[in-house]
C-alpha cells in the first residue's frame, strides 16, 4: 500500500528528510513516532504528493504522488493535525460539500450514520464556529473517513480528546482495520494509542527511519538484549566498564545498565568484571523494556543521557 | 461535478452566508451611498454634467471592485492557511488548477455581485443623462478583466508568501502605483513617461475608455488597443497565479 | 456739396479703401458661424456645433497651419478661459497645409458642461509667421440645471445598505433558530 525507500527530501534548501524508510501492507495500522521536527508531517506530505522530494522511491497505492497524485488522493483520507473548517457551515453541509471534491455521492443518511459514529449526531446541523475543540478533531475523523478511502491517515488523531472521545476514536479506527483490505498510517506522539492500535511501527528521528518493523517483533527483541538495574553500594565510577556495557544512568536510586547481546558471556561474568572496577552490587534485576523506553532509545534521547552521565 | 465548480460555489455561498463577506460588501456599498450623498449634497457637485457623474461613479465602481478583488486574493491561500482549512483542501483530490480556477470563479462571481449592487447607483445618478447602459456595459467589459487581473496578482502572492497581510499590502501598494499616473495631472500624464505608464497600466485603459465613451461618445472601435491591454494584463497576471498555485507556501514551508 | 463736405468724404473713401487693401493683403481669412441646428437657448448637457472657413488670401502656399478653439467664460466676477477637456475631443487641427485661395473647412463640436456666458474663438498660425489670426467672436449663454435628481439617489443610495444589513440580520437569525433546535434536540 505505501512503499517508501530512502526517501530525501528538502524545503527552501534545508535538507529535512534524509532517508526515510516507510512499508504499509493492507490491513497494517502503522504507527509512525518521533519527536518534533523529525520529519513526520513532511513525510505524509510528501506521500499526498504535496511535497516534491528530491530522491527515493515513492510508490503509495501503486502509483507515484509526484505523477498521479490527485488520482492517489481519491482514495486516502487524511486528517490533518491541523483541523480546519469553514465555521459558516454545519457538520452535515460541510461533509457534503467536501464528498463533492472526491467526487463520491453520500446521502443523507450515509453521513447522519457517519456523524453518529464519531459522536456528532445531535449536532449535524449546527454551525461548525459553535463546536469545541474536540467535536472539531471527531469532525475532522469523519472527513477523513467520509470517502470510504483505502488508505487513510491520521496526523495526532486524539488531540484534545477526553478518555471517552478517545476511545471512540479508537474503536472506530479498530473497526475501519478490520473491515477489508484497507490501511492506517497514524502520526502520533502518544505512545498509548501506538500500543493499542497499531501492529506496526516506525520511528523517525532526525530525517532518519531508525527503526521500522512489527511492534510484537520489536517487543520481543528488546526482550533479547539485556537490561538491568543494580542497587550499588555506593556511586560507580562510569568511566571504567568492562567491553560490552552501557551505563543508562540512576533511576530511582537504582542503577541502570545495558549489556550489549553476547550470547556466548553470561551475565554473572560481566557482574564479576564489573565488581572489580569497584562496584559494589548489591542487588541485579533484569529488567523489560516499555514502548516508552524503546521510543527514547531510537531518538536517541535516552543515549543523549547516558553520555552526560559518562562525563 | 468537476473541483473547481464545487469550490466555485463554496466561494459564492460563503460570500453571502458569512457575516465577514457581507460586512465587505456592506462596508463597500457604503462608499457608494458616501459618494452618492456628497454629489447630492454638493452644489457644484451636483451640478456637473450627467456624464461627468457617471464617469466619476463607474471610476469609483472600479476601484472598490480591484480593492475586493486584492482582499479576496489575498485571502485565497493565505488566509485559508492561517485558518487551517488549506491542508484539507491541498489532500483532497484536486488538482492546484483546479483550485485556482475555482478561487477565480469565486472573485467573478464577487464582481458581478457588486456591479449588481452598483447598477442601482448608476441608474440612479445617470438616468437623465446619456451613455448610462454604454457606462454599465464598458465598466463589465473593461472592469471584470482589471478586477480579475487585481485578484490573480493577489493569489499569486497570497501562495508565494502564505501571509495574507502581506500579500494584501504588497498588492495595495501595486494598485496604488497603478493609480499614481491617474492622480498626478494632464499635465505629467502628458509627459514621455506619462505617457509610457498610460500605455501599459490596465487601470489608466480602463478609465481612459470610460472617459473616451461616457463623455465623448466615441465609438467601440477606438476602444479596441485598450481593451487589447487590459486582456493581455489579465492573461499575465493569470499565469503568474497559476505559476505560483503549483508552488504553495504553507505550514511546513514551500511545497511544489 | 461744401468744400469741407467734399474734403471729408474723400478722406473717409481714401480711409476705407486702406482698409480693405490692408485687409486683402492678410494671408488668412477666417470665420466663425454657429450650426443651423444649434439649440436657441442651450442647457448644460446639450451639444453645439460651430463651422469656421479658413482662407489661404496671400500669394504664398501656408505650411504646418495650426487652428485651434478657445473657449472664455465671461460672467462677471468669473471671467476665466475654459479647459476644454470635458467639453470637446477636437480642440484643434495641426499640420495642415494651404495653397493660395484654397479653404479649408472645420466643424468644431462642443458640449456643454457648465453654465454661464461664453465666448468662442477660432485662433490660427503656422510655421513661418510670427502672427496669429483669430475669427470673429461668437458669444452664447449656457443655461444650467441641476444634474443629479436627490428624490432619485437617495433612496438608493439609503435602501442598498439597509438591504444588505437586512440579509445579515436574516442569517445570524436563520443561524440561531437552527442551533436552538439542536440544542433542544429536534
Amino acid at each position: 500500500m505505501i512503499d517508501i525507500e530512502n526517501l530525501r527530501l528538502s524545503i527552501d534548501g534545508k535538507e529535512i528528510l534524509r532517508g526515510i524508510d516507510l512499508h504499509l501492507q493492507p490491513g497494517d495500522v502503522y504507527g509512525l513516532l518521533g519527536p518534533n521536527g523529525a520529519g513526520k508531517s513532511t513525510t505524509l506530505f510528501a506521500l499526498l504528493g504535496l511535497c516534491a522530494y528530491a530522491s527515493g522511491r515513492v510508490v503509495v497505492l501503486g502509483g507515484d504522488p509526484a505523477q498521479d497524485a490527485a488520482s492517489i488522493r481519491r482514495y486516502v483520507g487524511v486528517m490533518p493535525e491541523k483541523a480546519g473548517f469553514y465555521d459558516w457551515m454545519s457538520a452535515t453541509a460541510y461533509l457534503k460539500w467536501y464528498a463533492r471534491l472526491y467526487g463520491c455521492a453520500q446521502n443523507d443518511q450515509g453521513r447522519a450514520r457517519l456523524l453518529e459514529k464519531v459522536g456528532l449526531g445531535t449536532e449535524a446541523h449546527r454551525r461548525i464556529g459553535t463546536f469545541s475543540r474536540g467535536m472539531k478533531q471527531r469532525l475532522a475523523v469523519a472527513r477523513a473517513l467520509m470517502p470510504n478511502p483505502k488508505l487513510l491517515i491520521l496526523d495526532e488523531p486524539t488531540n484534545g480528546l477526553d478518555p471517552k472521545g478517545r476511545r471512540r476514536i479508537h474503536d472506530l479506527l479498530v473497526e475501519f482495520a478490520a473491515v477489508g483490505k484497507a490501511g492506517v498510517l497514524l502520526c502520533t506522539h502518544l505512545l498509548d494509542d501506538v500500543d493499542r492500535l497499531c501492529n506496526r511501527i516506525g520511528i523517525i528521528s532526525n530525517g532518519f527511519t531508525r527503526f521500522e518493523g512489527s511492534l510484537s517483533g520489536l517487543m520481543g527483541e528488546q526482550e533479547r538484549r539485556r537490561h538491568y538495574r543494580l542497587r550499588l553500594e555506593a556511586a560507580p565510577d562510569a568511566d571504567n566498564l568492562p567491553t560490552g556495557v552501557t551505563v543508562l544512568g540512576p533511576e530511582g536510586g537504582w542503577w541502570r545498565v545495558q549489556l550489549r547481546d553476547r550470547a556466548t558471556e553470561a551475565p554473572s561474568a560481566i557482574w564479576g568484571a564489573l565488581w572489580h572496577r569497584g562496584w559494589r552490587i548489591l542487588e541485579i534485576r533484569a529488567e523489560a523494556l516499555s514502548l516508552e523506553q524503546i521510543y527514547m532509545r531510537h531518538t536517541g534521547q535516552e543515549h543523549a543521557y547516558a553520555k552526560e552521565v559518562a562525563k | 461535478m468537476k473541483a473547481h465548480w464545487t469550490i466555485a460555489g463554496k466561494e459564492c455561498v460563503q460570500m453571502l452566508r458569512s457575516q465577514r463577506g457581507l460586512w465587505w460588501l456592506l462596508a463597500l456599498t457604503s462608499v457608494l451611498s458616501a459618494f452618492s450623498f456628497l454629489l447630492v449634497s454638493n452644489t457644484e457637485l451636483s451640478l456637473l454634467d450627467n456624464a461627468q457623474v457617471v464617469y466619476m461613479m463607474a471610476g469609483t465602481v472600479l476601484a472598490a471592485g480591484a480593492l475586493l478583488a486584492a482582499i479576496m486574493g489575498s485571502d485565497a491561500y493565505a488566509g485559508e492557511n492561517e485558518r487551517g482549512t488549506l491542508i484539507p483542501l491541498l489532500c483532497a483530490p484536486v488538482a492546484s488548477s483546479d483550485l485556482l480556477i475555482g478561487k477565480t470563479m469565486g472573485l467573478l462571481a464577487a464582481w458581478g455581485l457588486l456591479l449588481t449592487v452598483a447598477t442601482p447607483y448608476l441608474w440612479a445618478i445617470g438616468a437623465s443623462g446619456q451613455n448610462l447602459w454604454e457606462a454599465w456595459f464598458y465598466l463589465t467589459l473593461f472592469g471584470t478583466p482589471v478586477v480579475l487581473g487585481v485578484g490573480c496578482l493577489a493569489m499569486a502572492l497570497s501562495a508565494r508568501t502564505g501571509s495574507v497581510l502581506a500579500s494584501l499590502l504588497s498588492t495595495t501598494i501595486l494598485l496604488m502605483l497603478a493609480a499614481s499616473p491617474l492622480l498626478i495631472g494632464p499635465g505629467l500624464r502628458g509627459t514621455a513617461i506619462g505617457r509610457a505608464l498610460d500605455a501599459i497600466n490596465p487601470l489608466a485603459a480602463a478609465l481612459n475608455t470610460f472617459d473616451s465613451v461616457i463623455i465623448d461618445s466615441e465609438p467601440f472601435s477606438a476602444q479596441v488597443t485598450r481593451l487589447l491591454l487590459v486582456a493581455a494584463w489579465l492573461g499575465l497576471c493569470f499565469m503568474l497565479s497559476r505559476q505560483s498555485a503549483a508552488n504553495i507556501h504553507f505550514n511546513t514551508g514551500k511545497i511544489s | 456739396m461744401s468744400p469741407l463736405k467734399g474734403l471729408l468724404a474723400a478722406i473717409f473713401t481714401t480711409l476705407l479703401w486702406a482698409a480693405v487693401s490692408t485687409a486683402a493683403q492678410s494671408p488668412v481669412a477666417v470665420d466663425l458661424r454657429p450650426d443651423g441646428r444649434n439649440p436657441v437657448a442651450p442647457v448644460m448637457g446639450d451639444h453645439l456645433q460651430f463651422w469656421s472657413t479658413i482662407t489661404n488670401t496671400g500669394k504664398v502656399p501656408i505650411e504646418g497651419m495650426v487652428a485651434w478653439i478657445s473657449l472664455v467664460e465671461i460672467d462677471p466676477g468669473n471671467e476665466q478661459p475654459v479647459d476644454l477637456e470635458d467639453w470637446s475631443a477636437h480642440k484643434a487641427v495641426t499640420g495642415v497645409s494651404l495653397l493660395p485661395g484654397q479653404r479649408l473647412q472645420t466643424n468644431w463640436p462642443m458640449r456643454l458642461i457648465k453654465g454661464g456666458d461664453y465666448r468662442v474663438v477660432i485662433s490660427i498660425t503656422d510655421r513661418r509667421g510670427r502672427q496669429v489670426y483669430t475669427s470673429p467672436t461668437i458669444q452664447f449663454h449656457v443655461c444650467q440645471k441641476p444634474v443629479l435628481n436627490a428624490g432619485r439617489v437617495l433612496p438608493v443610495a439609503v435602501a442598498v445598505p439597509f438591504l444588505i444589513l437586512g440579509l445579515m440580520a436574516f442569517n445570524r437569525a436563520k443561524s440561531h433558530r437552527r442551533n436552538e433546535k439542536t440544542y433542544i434536540g429536534i
